[in-house]
């Protein structure tokens, strides 16, 4: 057999062709988290406002508003978006004669563009936050406690490796579902329950909890997100392997 | 002439239902095929084989003389548009022909534009929200302006209206002839796509119950009208597709007539009238075999 088939365009524009597609419509990945954020931050915003406004001088701690989880919203939204974006546009995509596999490495690519893109704006928020003394009213919305202190390099890096973390994350879980279906999805995260509820009991049993605590407290931010993306990593591979398998249903 | 899709013992199994049966055929390269069967007959799935869609159970499949699974130089070459076709949710008819002219080499946007005008869909509204016609003829349009090589339509049409269909295969002749490509193409109205078709494939329960050319068919069968003993007395050792009687009168559609076999009929006193394609297909393709007609 001849093995001489030329390939019709090349791997470089059918690897942009599986991120391209998800930015054919760039409302849901691109715009909806963004007017989100804003929106959640708009609202922390008002609230910091109204409680200094009727607070007596000099009664609210100075890190009164400094615990704030708003901007973690973005991070576990990527796994959300994630998901949703490769289940969208999987049999759209295969069905206009890609390979699995190079829409694969596109999305991938388009997910960590995300991630760049996320950090990068998350990051010229915390810088803005810090420049005007959170907002005027010392809030800390986009650097919260534990990115209060650290450069703004780090601050970038912890962004964009917990929603690479995310991301593929929810690529993985996507894949679970292209292939399996509803069924699959919750085969998946019975399993992950049992292996979650397992893993307690053996640091349980092992009390090695001081342990646990020691690795999150004895680890820098910068090593925490290594990690992260390690992670990552071996996501995004299970969600390789499993879609290579998968067929279009309709 | 060479094949452009080859299928040697292909199957598909779901659990114990076998959506595709042991089949084999050919599809030569710039040739027109008909692929044409009952609802659920494994046509879709059989095109999604082709197109590595699917993965198969058993046998081999071809194209353009390698696996198509995963394979970008095969795939690059073909267009599948299908009925079933899922799109994403946001996703309105400019959008699928953006990702289109991205997913095909030899797009042609002009051509594209042609046929948003000529068939007069709307590109500014949720592939959601259009009616089955509409989604079905941007289907059409990606398939023709995506000018694959090999380029297959799965009922292209459901959902379109006489006009909207007739100006598809229209269309189709009058690009085929400017642009050869190899088509091949699911239907259930077979006679109206008969004239399009040089080659017709029939799959039954997911196997080929015929595989020849569109020609060699139509003049293969012959339907037989007189009186019923005389019907019966021809019939009798032949292949009989199908067998009406009211009255005494009876009709019967014999299958591989022969023109010695004609005169013979004729001379017999029966009157013999031309099987259209859909007749045969239907023939061959349904299991009672003798039905009378209630006068």
């Amino acid at each position: 057999m001849s093995a001489t088939l030329a390939p019709a365009m090349p791997a470089s524009r059918r690897i942009l062709n599986g991120a391209r597609i998800h930015a054919a419509n760039p409302v849901a990945t691109l715009v909806t988290p963004w007017l989100i954020t804003l929106a959640i931050f708009g609202m922390n915003l008002a609230i910091w406002w109204i409680v200094t406004s009727v607070a007596d001088e000099g009664s609210l701690e100075p890190d009164a508003f400094q615990y704030n989880g708003g901007a973690a919203w973005i991070v576990f939204y990527m796994m959300v978006a994630a998901t949703i974006a490769m289940n969208q546009t999987f049999r759209f995509a295969v069905g206009l004669s890609a390979t699995r596999r190079d829409y694969y490495l596109g999305t991938v690519l388009f997910f960590l563009a995300m991630a760049v893109l996320y950090s990068l704006g998350m990051t010229l928020l915390a810088a803005i936050e810090r420049a005007t003394d959170g907002w005027g009213v010392g809030g800390r919305f986009f650097s919260p406690f534990f990115l209060l202190e650290v450069p703004l390099w780090q601050v970038a890096l912890a962004y964009a490796a917990a929603i690479t973390f995310m991301a593929m994350l929810g690529a993985a879980v996507a894949s679970v579902y292209v292939r399996w279906g509803s069924t699959g999805m919750l085969l998946f995260f019975g399993a992950l329950g049992v292996v979650l509820i397992g893993a307690i009991y053996l640091v349980t049993r092992a009390d090695a909890w001081g342990a646990v605590g020691r690795f999150f407290e004895g680890s820098s931010l910068v090593e925490l997100s290594g990690w992260a993306v390690a992670l990552a990593g071996v996501f995004a591979l299970v969600g390789h392997l499993l879609l290579r398998r998968a067929s279009i249903r309709s | 002439m060479t094949a452009i899709i080859e299928a040697e013992r292909l199957s598909r199994t779901y659990g114990a239902v076998c959506a595709v049966d042991d089949v084999s055929f050919a599809v030569e390269e710039g040739s027109v095929c008909g692929l044409l069967g009952r609802n659920g007959a494994g046509k879709t799935t059989l095109l999604q084989l082709v197109t590595g869609q699917e993965f198969a159970s058993a046998g081999e499949i071809r194209v353009f003389g390698e696996r198509p699974l995963e394979n970008a130089a095969v795939l690059g070459r073909t267009c599948l548009v299908k009925e079933s076709q899922t799109y994403p949710d946001t996703f309105k008819g400019g959008h699928v022909l953006r990702a289109a002219s991205w997913a095909y080499a030899d797009w042609d946007e002009p051509y594209a534009r042609r046929l948003v005008r000529e068939f007069g869909v709307p590109l500014d509204r949720r592939m959601k929200k259009l009616s089955r016609g509409q989604r079905s003829a941007i289907g059409v349009i990606v398939g023709l302006a995506s000018r694959a090589p090999l380029t297959l339509f799965d009922e292209p049409y459901a959902g379109l209206d006489a006009v909207a269909r007739q100006l598809f295969y229209d269309l189709l002749l009058d690009d085929y002839a400017k642009n050869p490509r190899t088509v091949v193409m699911s239907t259930h109205l077979i006679d109206e796509a008969s004239r399009l078709l040089d080659r017709v494939v029939v799959i039954d329960s997911g196997r080929v119950v015929i595989d020849a050319e569109a020609e060699d068919l139509r003049g293969s069968a012959v339907s037989v009208v007189g009186r019923a003993s005389q019907v019966d007395a021809f019939v009798e050792g032949r292949s009989v597709l199908r067998r009406d009687w009211v009255g005494g009168i009876a009709s019967a559609t014999v299958d591989g007539i022969s023109e010695a076999d004609r005169a013979e009929a004729l001379a017999a006193g029966l009157e013999l009238a031309p099987v259209s394609l859909q007749e045969l297909v239907v023939s061959r393709t349904r299991g009672d075999q003798a039905q009378e007609v209630s006068a």
